[in-house]
């Protein structure tokens, strides 16, 4: 039995602790944000945050997550549905293509800012190891840097 | 209610020819340039007003744009849906939903793109064998970048004619002229009297008037939407996360399989030597083998599925090809290449005359490269259910329509059904790169719904079956020769390539005919058409199969011939001692479109200024998809081999842009396509087996190593021309003549690195050794 809490609800799952973080969500809690694209953390695709850290949900096992909170691209949003800064900002650059990648990305760059509210372009390319088929790197910096300037100082 | 009338489209031949016996006796106006029928919508259906086979009108205010082609990223349901907005005056703003319509209407088809002519330019019998043959067929498919072309017309057709009936509804209900009546902004205007009426009170009267015989398109100066970017209609979902790919189909009750495909290709399913232990793991429902080829594991879950599949033990049958290695297949090209290459396709003067002549200066050289596949992020799936009443049902992101309908057919037949009723779904695709136009994971879909009738089967391949198990461009190589002139001009120009012809494999794999390939100009583009003026041209190709299924990629032929075509002649220019830029310059005086794309591109890369030392400029041009795309690289290559590509200037002319920021998108992302396949991809096989298997091994470039880009669009009154694949065409060319400018040394064969792993998900790139 493990409890953690999904985009802010509380979640019970019992029997599933060898199943990865990723399956879970997909399969047994209906949320698809989180997509599949390697299933060895190599492309990010899978990326949700948990306790605050973008971490590979396909090679995170159910298991280990008692007591964590889970944020997934579903969960970025605030609850009324606005967008966060980061949303806003790859919405304005126009980022995704195809889209497949950008719940991964979206994840990983809330990361980024969280820890570093105005990187340079080599955090970003430290920080931000996804992959994106389509090739939306150029936007994709270009948004977190907006983010970063939009997002009021706290 | 659903968005629009659910219309299953039936795939038994004889209801097929009755359609089209029908419509080709009622119908009228097909040899005209509007395609007319499409225009027939009369229909009003609860609160929609259907105008005609792209507009619908919705009493809250939305409009309801069809648009029948597939969205993989390249922003297509934005630029189709501006087309009609433009036509019909209706604000560019969330009112607005694209739908890709599960009709398979004949004026969707996409023979235009097929028999490559532009429906407004096309006449004749050809027109009407593609309209009505193809047409009916539901032949609704995506690439080729020929989406933007194919429906740059009909879709402002449809808009107008929408248009036209709206302020026709609307002389009736005020009892004025039509003459007097403009519309902006979603209203009728009435200037005379100042009354002001919503298309959406005028839409249901609107839909039963006749559609105008023709349409009158805005002029270019009335444009309002067209040139000017728009925001993609489908980024909002995209950034909450929630469209639909077709991995996230769920259905009640749905099973879910995982697929072993033979390692080696061609090879059968001999034994499975545990299957009780398997259909004994948890969730596990049942193991097929599919048409005696593939293993399928069906269980509750995938994750239950793919976790028993790691267990399977199979034995595959042996095959002629389980010796075969890439030096083999390899070697075999080389042969192809010196042997008399059977299939012309340029003959202009006397080559052998120009090469023989005393004096001539010879430039000659070979070129290669590998197998490469598409790693769609999406995972290949489908979802299929067949009914208990017959009916059948399937969801699957794919490119090609007509290869989906076929997939359900054969899928199903492996398991003697015979679906009565089929309805499509095309969902959002996670990438496409050409891989969805084939109908593989469709069929095996169909099959195991069939197999499970009554119960809805999803199939989704892990990423090891599709880097190693999958489809894959063609490896190449090329030859070219040339003689060059007194002026260091060339005179003959003389190039063979051979490769496995595309439109050959993918034929014997989803259509009912194959093209030889003698006719498979996929494998030839980019040599065939010369753009240099150079008085005497040969070309030949040679068609080497290998047991590797090879597929459409991503600017398929160019993504090897223009690697070949624009290396050698910067190879011919430094024979000639001239500086690449001015070399082509010259071989381009009577080619102003060109020459206009090469200046501006020069100009932004700054091309002349000095580099550092270890640096170094490239530069590349090509016509392809009725666009000229020409591209600098900027390379740099440091003391221990490393190599970067820094930055790509990449000028394009798309003839009339639509949306212009999604033109600068796909230059981006066919850019760094390009480079990580330039630099980074390989697919070996060994003992007749694909070596690569996930993203370890199969690298990609990441943010890290990615290029920066700056793209120009040129200004032009033509119409459109494809943007999905030009971005990727010149670069590899672009890239190794940057590293000749850097270090001297010609690199002839891709990829142009090898990479070495320097941390968790990181790699760099060193200069490939090359002979
Ligand atoms: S699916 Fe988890 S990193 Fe690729
Ligand atoms: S947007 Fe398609 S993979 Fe990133």
């Amino acid at each position: 039995m493990v409890d953690f809490t999904l985009n802010g609800r509380p979640v019970s799952l019992d029997g599933l602790d060898d199943k990865p973080l990723l399956w879970v969500l997909r399969e047994d809690l209906g949320t698809l944000g989180p997509k599949y694209g390697c299933g060895v953390a190599q492309c990010g695709a899978c990326r949700v945050l948990i306790d605050g850290q973008s971490t590979p949900s396909c090679v995170t096992l159910a298991g280990s997550l008692q007591g964590a909170e889970i944020v997934t691209v579903e969960g970025l949003a605030d609850p009324e549905g606005r967008l966060s800064y980061l949303q806003q900002a790859w919405l304005d650059e126009q980022v995704p293509q195809c889209g497949f990648c950008q719940p991964g990305f979206l994840i990983a760059a809330t990361d980024l800012l969280s820890r570093n509210p105005s990187p340079t372009d080599d955090e970003i390319d430290e920080a931000i190891t996804n992959i994106c088929r389509c090739g939306t790197y150029p936007r994709i910096r270009r948004a977190i840097h907006r983010a970063a300037a939009a997002r009021p100082v706290a | 209610m659903p968005l629009i009338t659910r219309r299953g489209f039936l795939i038994t031949g004889s209801a097929l020819a009755g359609t089209a016996l029908v419509a080709a006796i009622g119908g009228v106006g097909f040899l005209a340039t509007v395609d007319v029928e499409g225009l027939h919508g009369g229909a009003v259906d609860g609160e929609d007003a259907k105008l005609n086979a792209f507009v619908m009108l919705r009493n809250d205010g939305h409009v309801v744009i069809n648009v029948p082609r597939t969205e993989m990223g390249q922003g297509i349901h934005t630029g189709l849906a501006m087309l009609v907005a433009e036509e019909l005056d209706i604000p560019f703003d969330e009112r607005i939903e694209v739908v890709f319509p599960t009709e398979a209407h004949p004026s969707y088809s996409t023979w235009s793109n097929v028999l490559q002519v532009r429906p407004e330019e096309a006449s004749g019998p050809v027109a009407w064998i593609g309209r009505r043959v193809l047409g009916q067929m539901g032949f609704i498919a995506t690439g080729a970048s020929g989406s933007t072309m194919g429906l740059w017309h009909p879709m402002r057709v449809a808009g107008a004619a929408a248009r036209q009936m709206l302020v026709a509804a609307a002389a009736a209900r005020l009892g004025v002229p039509a003459s007097e009546l403009t519309t902006a902004e979603g209203l009728v205007h009435h200037e005379p009297t100042g009354r002001r009426i919503a298309y959406a009170e005028l839409a249901a009267a609107a839909a039963l008037l006749p559609p105008p015989d023709a349409p009158t398109l805005k002029p270019r100066s009335a444009w309002g939407l067209i040139g000017r970017s728009q925001r993609r209609v489908d980024l909002p979902a995209k950034v909450r996360g929630e469209p639909v790919f077709g991995m996230d189909v769920v259905l009640p009750d749905m099973l879910h399989a995982t697929i072993r495909h033979a390692p080696v290709f061609g090879a059968g399913v001999a034994a499975i030597r545990n299957e009780a232990a398997l259909r004994a793991e948890p969730g596990v429902v049942d193991v097929a083998i599919i048409d005696g080829r593939h293993v399928a594991i069906l269980a509750q879950s995938w994750w239950q599925a793919e976790r028993a599949a790691w267990r399977l033990d199979v034995e595959w049958t042996p095959t002629e090809a389980d010796g075969e290695n890439s030096a083999a297949l390899a070697a075999r090209l080389e042969a192809a290449l010196g042997s008399e290459a059977p299939h012309g396709h340029i003959d202009d003067g006397d080559v052998e005359a120009a090469l023989a002549a005393p004096g001539a200066r010879l430039v000659e050289a070979d070129y290669g490269v590998p197998f490469v596949t598409h790693a769609c992020m999406e995972p290949m799936n489908a979802t299929a259910i067949l009914n208990e009443d017959g009916s059948a049902e399937i969801w699957a992101p794919t490119q090609n329509r007509v290869t989906m309908q076929a997939g359900v057919g054969r899928g199903m037949g492996w398991a003697d059904a015979r679906p009565g009723e089929v309805t499509l779904h095309v969902t959002m695709n996670g990438g496409a790169f050409g891989r969805r136009s084939d109908q593989d994971v469709i069929a095996e879909a169909a099959y195991l719904a069939a197999r499970h009738r009554g119960r809805a089967v999803k199939v989704m391949w892990s990423r090891e079956e599709d880097i190693g198990r999958g489809l894959y461009r063609s490896q190449a190589a090329g030859r070219l020769r040339a003689a060059l002139g007194t002026d260091g001009l060339p005179l003959a120009y003389d190039a063979r390539v051979a490769a496995q012809s595309i439109l050959n494999a993918m034929g014997s794999r989803n259509m009912p005919f194959t093209p030889g390939p003698d006719g498979d100009y996929l494998t030839v583009e980019g040599l065939d058409k010369l753009h240099y003026s150079i008085p005497n041209r040969r070309m030949r190709s040679q068609h080497v199969p290998t047991h590797v299924p090879i597929h459409f990629w991503r600017s398929n032929g160019f993504s090897f011939n223009t690697f070949f075509s624009e290396s050698f002649i910067d190879e011919c220019a430094l024979a000639a001692g001239a500086d690449p830029l001015e070399y082509r310059r010259r071989l381009l005086v009577d080619s102003p479109r060109h020459l206009a794309v090469l200046e501006r591109v020069a100009e932004m890369a700054g091309w002349g200024r000095p580099l550092a030392p270890g640096r170094g400029r490239g530069i590349a041009i090509e016509e392809c998809y009725r666009s000229i795309v020409a591209q600098v690289a900027e390379v740099s290559v440091a003391e221990d081999g490393e190599l970067t590509v820094d930055r790509v200037f990449c000028a394009i002319d798309v003839g009339t842009v639509i949306n212009p920021d999604a033109v600068v998108a796909q230059m981006e992302g066919g850019i760094i396509f390009g480079v990580t396949s330039a630099l980074m991809s390989t697919i070996t096989i060994q003992d007749g087996a694909v070596r690569q298997s996930n993203f370890h091994d199969y690298p990609m470039q990441r943010m890290a190593n990615a290029p920066a880009i700056e793209v120009a669009i040129m200004q032009s009154d033509l119409p459109p021309g494809g943007a999905g694949e030009p971005g990727i065409v010149p670069v590899a060319a672009a890239i190794a003549n940057a590293i000749h400018a850097a270090t001297g040394r010609r690199l002839r064969t891709l990829p142009l690195a090898t990479t070495e792993t320097t941390g968790v998900r990181r790699v760099r790139t060193l200069l490939a050794t090359q002979a």
